[in-house]
């Protein structure tokens, strides 16, 4: 396996993890897509070594690149497409309603924990 | 940017659109043999209706009927064959002499592909679905 | 007809719940189980086996299956014979009123009960054994506004349910170790496994028939009205675990734990029980602590498993069914027509409700086991299975049961004698005589004495019952007169003779009720939830970016046993040197969406990453891949500077720490991917051939990635398919939602308040 395309891997996937834990949602975004760039370069990674593009008569049958992970990888890119428009619509539809893009606290979760904090106090 | 009311911007696109077509088509058809297929075709028609809704050429349809035609077309060829006794999106294979892009070897594979074109379409058409006029004349206005 | 009658019952639901007029429900409701009794009935002593089934997924022999046997008659007489009693009480019990759901739901319960005793699948066993456990929660919590009964119900079903689970994976194991779903295909078991089975099954059945220590929730339950538990407690609810003991014994009897358990819990439970009938005033109560006492034995010899025992077992199962919901049939008669159960302060009963009072006598003779009376035979043929243990297990046995019987007999001669002894002053007022609330009790107390006399017809009867679960139990008979010479006989003379005289004593004293257990369980209830409460309000603090630092970081240890499989043969530093600077590009551009903080900005970096990814995917040979990658990259820049272009906040800074929090966490979840695929590098042979040949002749076409997707591998693709269009759809119901809304609508108080 390169070397090489597994640590862009692990670059990508830092990058993405970063962002996802951001407040903003069009930071996630981006690091959503920055995951899913990480993921169909892992599949390539993981579908041995590079060659000729896989269209058959082209080259000799040893020679071609394997076409099944990029087969994955297609559907891996398509589906990360998928979730990053509706990733940014989510983040549209958060603007129009608060003017930023920020994920607040799950408002039900606050309540339960600011419930048990008074009752710590109590006790 | 996108300096969507100009006019100049709107001759261009609105000159571009057929070729980007015949760009999609040929992505289309050639996506068999040679690299391309319905979701490559998919994106540039819909970089097609993108392109137009911002410049203001004509508002996207609704986004349902292109998602109705395409997963009515991909469930046909997943089903069709079980009526034949084959397996589920066992394909048939037609081959066809075409003008322009020679002999075509294809089958119902076409069909399923046309379906993802037509989804992915529709994903388009539902995105600029939610840019109203007003928005788009803001966008001018402040990128 | 197994299928005609457990439809008949559900069918009797539906009609019952759409009656136009409440007054018919009960009557409505009894039909069901008046038509499995009589056909249960008819098929009494006969040998016949019917079975019914139904494949429901047959490669993971899925099926609803039941079997009508000896066994399954003689319940289903029991379960359905009683239930008709038990409407005909109803509708007298609650004299009016609109009950109709009442009754759906008791038919339903009775349903249930039928299903579950002729199971013949320990799927279709556990399936009815939960809806026993849900109806009869239901029947519990009749009177919803009584918080009592609320509680009762809630402890019911929670002791009930988990037992369930328990008894579910027993099953589970079970199923693992016979290799077959069906009860009556299944051999015995012995091994390791087995005996994992036996322990998690034998808990179950505990569960439900009120074992100690997981009888609490029975004494509770006699919040229900007592319709409800004068069925549930004598003839159904409680006798189902008793029945799953008996229907294990051929599978699992001679797993080494299962009598040596059984026995044990159930007299000890026997002893606690009679001692919580001992200590009551409530006459419901001591009724409910009579039934835990009486579970006892019954576990007690189901569990024993030798012929006797079992015969024994399967005759205290009748007897005490009949003698049980007779007892409480008049216990809830003086109820309704004095408005209390208070052993100490009814009067006068004796003269003013004489019916009661020879229901009662007649009943409670049969619970003590003295002749000639049902129970008496019943109870002797316990004493022989005890007598025919050996060694110092069974003096114990011997033992266990003759201190148990001693305290039943003082319990229901303390419970005669303290309900219709005049207290002195005025006796309590009566309302009155209802027949349909008196004739079930009458009836059922009249069949003791009629079965004592029919002992031989009663014998052919469980005979063949038990002999379904031991064959060993063939041949033993219920003896009206066992002889002089019986050692058997003078044991319960002396049981019978020493109970009177502690009956007698305890009468004159009462204690004060107070609830035993019950407590414990509830607090128990309220402590898990309050630590839930704690839980929650510690771990689920509502912040979605700390969730995912968390997540991220646990994903990321996961990687800590790949470490070492690290096989740097497998590795080199790079297919094509272009890689390396391709490589560089993408990383730096990543870096770089994470750098800039607007957002234009960072999208265009994010097309410099989908670019070099693209390129990429260029010089490793996936042309396909890098066309796709670039017409999205393009779209997903371009939607991004429309979608989101207009809005001009910056990107919000972070303290110094939680920065520094998620650098590491990216760092670290980086590193354990790169880790892992390292790691998971290895030397496997493409199908690149085979995949080839595939494609030009099964799928017509020379670009395999794109054959592979449409043809070979293309439910991949449909399923693809189905995300894109339902993530279309999550767009077009965003974008299209309330759009004049637009540009900072005002925020509501709760989100102000918790934003920080």
């Amino acid at each position: 396996m390169s070397v090489t395309l597994a640590l862009v891997v692990g670059g990508l996937t830092s990058v993405g993890v970063y962002l996802i834990t951001s407040r903003s949602l069009t930071r996630m975004l981006l690091g959503f897509a920055l995951l899913g760039h990480a993921a169909v370069v892992a599949l390539l990674a993981a579908g041995g070594e590079a060659g000729e593009r896989p269209i058959s008569g082209d080259a000799p049958v040893d020679e071609l690149s394997d076409p099944l992970p990029q087969a994955f990888a297609l559907t891996a890119i398509v589906i990360s497409f998928g979730l990053t428009l509706f990733l940014l619509a989510l983040a549209r539809r958060q603007a129009q309603l608060t003017g930023d893009d920020l994920v607040e606290d799950d408002l039900e979760d606050r309540r339960i924990a600011l419930e048990t904090e008074a009752e710590g106090d109590d006790a | 940017m996108i300096r969507g009311r100009s006019p100049v911007v709107r001759s261009a696109i609105r000159a571009a659109s057929p070729l980007a077509l015949l760009v999609a088509a040929f992505l289309f058809f050639a996506g068999h043999n040679q690299p391309g297929g319905g979701f490559a075709a998919g994106l540039v028609i819909g970089a097609v209706v993108a392109l137009r809704t911002v410049a203001g050429i004509g508002r996207p349809q609704d986004a349902t009927r292109w998602f109705a035609v395409g997963t009515a077309l991909v469930s046909v060829v997943a089903l069709a064959s079980l009526l034949g006794g084959e397996p589920l999106l066992d394909q048939v294979i037609v081959s066809e002499t075409l003008p322009l892009l020679g002999k075509v070897k294809s089958g119902s594979a076409l069909v399923f592909d046309a379906g993802v074109t037509a989804i992915v379409v529709g994903l388009f058409v539902a995105v600029f679905d939610g840019l109203d006029a007003d928005e788009l004349g803001r966008d001018e206005v402040q990128v | 007809m197994i299928w005609i009658l457990l439809v008949a019952h559900l069918v009797g639901v539906v009609a019952v719940l759409s009656l136009p007029n409440p007054r018919p429900a009960f009557a409505v409701a009894l039909a069901a189980p008046l038509a499995s009794a009589v056909w249960a009935a008819s098929r009494l002593g006969g040998g016949e086996t019917d079975t019914a089934r139904l494949d429901w997924v047959e490669g993971l022999d899925l099926a609803v299956s039941f079997r009508v046997g000896p066994l399954g008659a003689l319940l289903a007489v029991l379960v359905s014979g009683i239930g008709v009693l038990i409407f005909v009480y109803g509708h007298g019990y609650f004299g009016g009123g609109d009950r109709r759901g009442f009754a759906a739901t008791l038919l339903a319960f009775s349903g249930s009960m039928l299903g579950l005793v002729w199971a013949d699948d320990v799927w279709t066993l556990f399936l009815f054994w939960e809806a026993t456990s849900v109806t009869s929660f239901l029947l519990v919590g009749t009177k919803s506004t009584d918080s009592a009964a609320v509680t009762a119900a809630r402890r019911a079903l929670l002791v009930t349910v988990a037992g369930g689970l328990v008894l579910l994976a027993g099953l589970l194991v079970l199923v693992d170790v016979a290799g077959t779903a069906t009860l009556s295909e299944m051999g015995p078991v012995t091994g390791d496994q087995a005996t994992v089975a036996a322990v998690l099954i034998l808990v179950g059945a505990f569960t439900k028939s009120a074992q100690l220590p997981f009888h609490v929730w029975l004494p509770g339950a006699m919040a229900a009205p007592t319709p409800v538990s004068a069925y549930l407690h004598s003839a159904t609810m409680v006798k189902a675990g008793i029945v799953l003991i008996g229907v294990m014994h051929p599978v699992l009897g001679a797993v080494d734990i299962w009598s040596g358990l059984g026995v044990t819990v159930g007299l000890l439970t026997m002893f606690w029980g009679a001692i919580g009938a001992l200590r009551h005033a409530d006459a419901k109560l001591v009724l409910a602590w009579g039934t835990v006492s009486q579970l006892g034995l019954m576990t007690a010899m189901m569990s024993l498993g030798s012929g006797k025992a079992i015969f024994a077992a399967v005759s205290l199962v009748v007897a005490h069914a009949v003698f049980k919901a007779a007892l409480f049939m008049a216990v809830g008669e003086i109820d309704i027509r004095t408005g209390s159960r208070d052993l100490r302060s009814l009067s006068g009963l004796r003269t003013s409700m004489p019916v009661a009072f020879w229901v009662m006598v007649f009943a409670g003779l049969s619970m003590a086991g003295v002749p000639p009376l049902l129970g008496f035979p019943a109870k002797e043929a316990a004493i022989e299975a005890s007598l025919k243990e050996t060694g110092a297990s069974g003096d114990l046995i011997l033992a266990g049961v003759t201190i148990g019987s001693v305290l039943t007999v003082a319990y229901t001669t303390r419970l005669v004698l303290a309900l219709f002894s005049d207290k002195g002053g005025e006796s309590t007022e009566v309302a009155p005589f209802r027949w349909a609330a008196a004739a079930p009790s009458v009836l059922l107390s009249a069949l003791g004495v009629v079965g004592y006399a029919l002992a031989p017809s009663v014998t052919d009867w469980v005979v063949p019952a038990a002999t379904t679960l031991e064959t060993a139990s063939a041949g033993y008979a219920l003896l009206r007169w066992p002889g002089l010479d019986s050692t058997a006989f003078w044991i319960s003379m002396g049981i019978v003779a020493g109970g009177a005289i502690i009956g007698a004593a305890a009468a004159r004293h009462s204690s004060p009720p107070e609830p035993v257990g019950a407590n414990n369980v509830d607090r128990l209830v309220d402590r898990t939830l309050d630590l839930a409460k704690w839980t929650t309000g510690r771990v689920q603090h509502g912040s979605l970016p700390i969730y995912l630092v968390v997540m991220a970081l646990v994903a990321s240890l996961a990687v800590i046993p790949f470490l070492g499989s690290i096989d740097t043969d497998q590795l080199h530093t790079w297919d094509r040197p272009l890689q390396a600077g391709m490589g560089t590009t993408v990383v730096a551009a990543a870096i770089a969406v994470a750098v800039i903080r607007s957002r234009i900005g960072a999208a265009l970096a994010l097309g410099v990453v989908g670019l070099g990814v693209s390129a990429l995917f260029l010089i490793q040979g996936a042309p396909d891949l890098a066309l796709t990658q670039l017409l999205v990259e393009t779209v997903i820049v371009v939607g991004f500077v429309i979608g989101l272009g207009g809005l001009t906040t910056q990107f919000p800074a972070n303290g110094f720490v939680w920065r520094s929090v998620r650098i590491g966490t990216a760092v670290l979840a980086g590193a354990a991917v790169t880790v892992a695929l390292l790691a998971s590098a290895e030397d496997t042979p493409s199908n690149r051939e085979s995949l080839t040949a595939a494609a030009v002749d099964e799928g017509g076409g020379n670009n395999l990635v794109n054959v592979i997707l449409t043809d070979l591998r293309a439910l991949d693709t449909l399923g693809e398919v189905v995300v894109l269009v339902v993530a279309a759809m999550g767009v077009l119901a965003l974008s299209r939602a309330d759009t004049a809304r637009g540009g900072g609508a005002p925020l509501s108080d709760d989100v102000r308040k918790v934003r920080r």
